[in-house]
């Protein structure tokens, strides 16, 4: 979009509107959603390796509406002895995932509903979403709610599951899960976003494969109660053309897990057409209120015990990741005959490395990506 | 199902509050949003759409990406506990 924008000047005015609109959350008039975008992920750790490509299209439509479908694809080469699992099982895990999202962004805000439906060979899931925005003090802020439910079933390849309704050859699960959030822009160049969100899980929440030693696959309570609250503030330097993003995120369940996850981000503009953004996330947990180091302590669960987990994120947890990305608009190329429509897009690139105190050990991620405006 | 964790041993943490007590979490939490707007609810600054050219920058806006947001919500989902409320659908590979 703000390469179309660019080459036409004469729109300057209508451009600022877009993408003032944008940065308050609030989408904008026609042509915001008219894109292409292709991506792809690679993940890899100790014994687990993950490839997901992505594609999503987005349409404007008549009278302020729009529709967005992605497709995803996850293939995990995979399931690791290290995620609790009895043995490492050299299979190829495939999951699909198709969404659709439609939106329509009158004057005083935006709407928009989404459904998703995700499949792999053992585990599906169906979320609906819906969320509702307002446009505030002259525009100088916004008002956003959510909520959303998502609708899971389970069944393993091998063996009999334990769910929580006997004789049910399929463990269920839903989840609902709702949020509110206020922007507030500052001055031109600073803004300020509280977000909070609520969620609450009724079903099978275990792996179908995990197993605690002598008691057998791991059971977890049937329901969990959880929050969050995520204050983020970004702020631009026009002299050095550097930007400072920074969130805060306490999270609070009622399995006596906490969270505090902190992540700082630096943009910088090296050229016109060229940014590289430098960012540094940090998490850490306390343990569910049930979980116990069997590894360390074999008979920390007593025989009589009856909720237990082999579920290492569980545990007390903290990360460490820094990243590094860089974004290109690929205008230097236009004008290249050989390039054509390519010039027009947008490629990023990213790499991090993700440090964990847990038994899944150092991960390396890798993202590339392309956006074509049309 | 809650009653029955008297039969685990307990972690290092102290629950902040127990089941009986979890709807003081959505208080805390609706607490934290009214507060917030109460905190802006005074006239705000005037900037203009004119005015507005850094507040498009990638650095301005809190979810310029929303794919990458979605694929980093998935990853930690499946490494952290605090993973929230996003509806992420999970998975029978040991990623669950």
């Amino acid at each position: 979009m703000r390469l179309q924008l660019r080459r036409a000047p004469r729109r300057r005015d209508l451009v600022l509107v877009l993408l003032a609109g944008a940065a308050t959350a609030v989408p904008a008039r026609a042509g915001e959603h008219d894109h292409v975008t292709v991506r792809g992920a690679y993940y890899r750790e100790a014994s687990t390796r993950v490839v997901q490509p992505v594609v999503e299209v987005g349409k404007d439509l008549p009278y302020g509406f729009d529709l967005t479908a992605t497709y995803l694809l996850d293939a995990i080469t995979s399931a690791s002895v290290a995620a609790g699992t009895t043995a490492d099982s050299i299979f190829t895990e495939l999951r699909n995932e198709v969404g659709l999202r439609a939106g329509w962004t009158p004057r005083w805000g935006r709407l928009t509903l989404a459904y998703r439906y995700s499949a792999e060979s053992d585990y599906w899931s169906h979320g609906v979403a819906a969320s509702a925005l307002w446009r505030l003090w002259g525009d100088t802020a916004t008002v956003g709610v959510a909520a959303g439910a998502s609708f899971d079933g389970a069944w393993p390849r091998t063996r009999t599951p334990n769910c929580p309704t006997a004789m049910q050859l399929i463990c269920r699960m839903r989840s609902y899960f709702g949020g509110a959030n206020y922007t507030q822009i500052w001055s031109e160049t600073f803004i300020t976003q509280l977000a909070a969100e609520i969620g609450y899980i009724d079903g099978f929440q275990a792996s179908l494969y995990r197993a605690v030693p002598n008691l057998g696959y791991e059971v977890v309570p049937s329901t969990r109660l959880r929050g969050a609250v995520t204050p983020r503030a970004a702020y631009y330097v026009p002299r050095t053309q550097t930007g400072f993003q920074l969130q805060y995120r306490y999270y609070r369940d009622d399995w006596s897990i906490g969270a505090h996850m902190v992540e700082g981000r630096v943009y910088q503009t090296v050229a016109r057409d060229f940014e590289i953004r430098a960012s540094y996330r940090y998490y850490a947990q306390t343990p569910a209120d049930f979980w116990c180091d069997w590894m360390a302590r074999p008979d920390c669960y007593g025989p009589s015990a009856t909720v237990y987990t082999a579920d290492p994120k569980l545990q007390h947890v903290s990360t460490s990741m820094p990243e590094l990305k860089v974004t290109w608009d690929a205008v230097r190329w236009r004008g290249v005959p050989i390039f054509g429509w390519v010039a027009e897009g947008t490629f990023e690139a990213s790499y991090a490395r993700l440090f964990q105190n847990t038994s899944f050990g150092d991960a390396h991620l890798l993202q590339l990506g392309y956006t074509l405006p049309y | 199902m809650r009653e029955t964790r008297q039969n685990a041993p307990h972690g290092s943490a102290r629950p902040l509050f127990r089941l009986s007590s979890a709807p003081r979490l959505a208080v805390v939490l609706l607490l934290a949003v009214l507060s917030g707007l109460a905190g802006c609810g005074h006239a705000p600054p005037a900037v203009g759409v004119t005015r507005r050219a850094y507040l498009s920058k990638r650095a301005m806006r809190f979810d310029a990406d929303p794919l990458e947001t979605r694929f980093r919500q998935h990853m930690f989902g499946s490494r952290e506990a605090a993973d929230g409320g996003y509806g992420e659908p999970g998975g029978g590979c040991g990623c669950n």
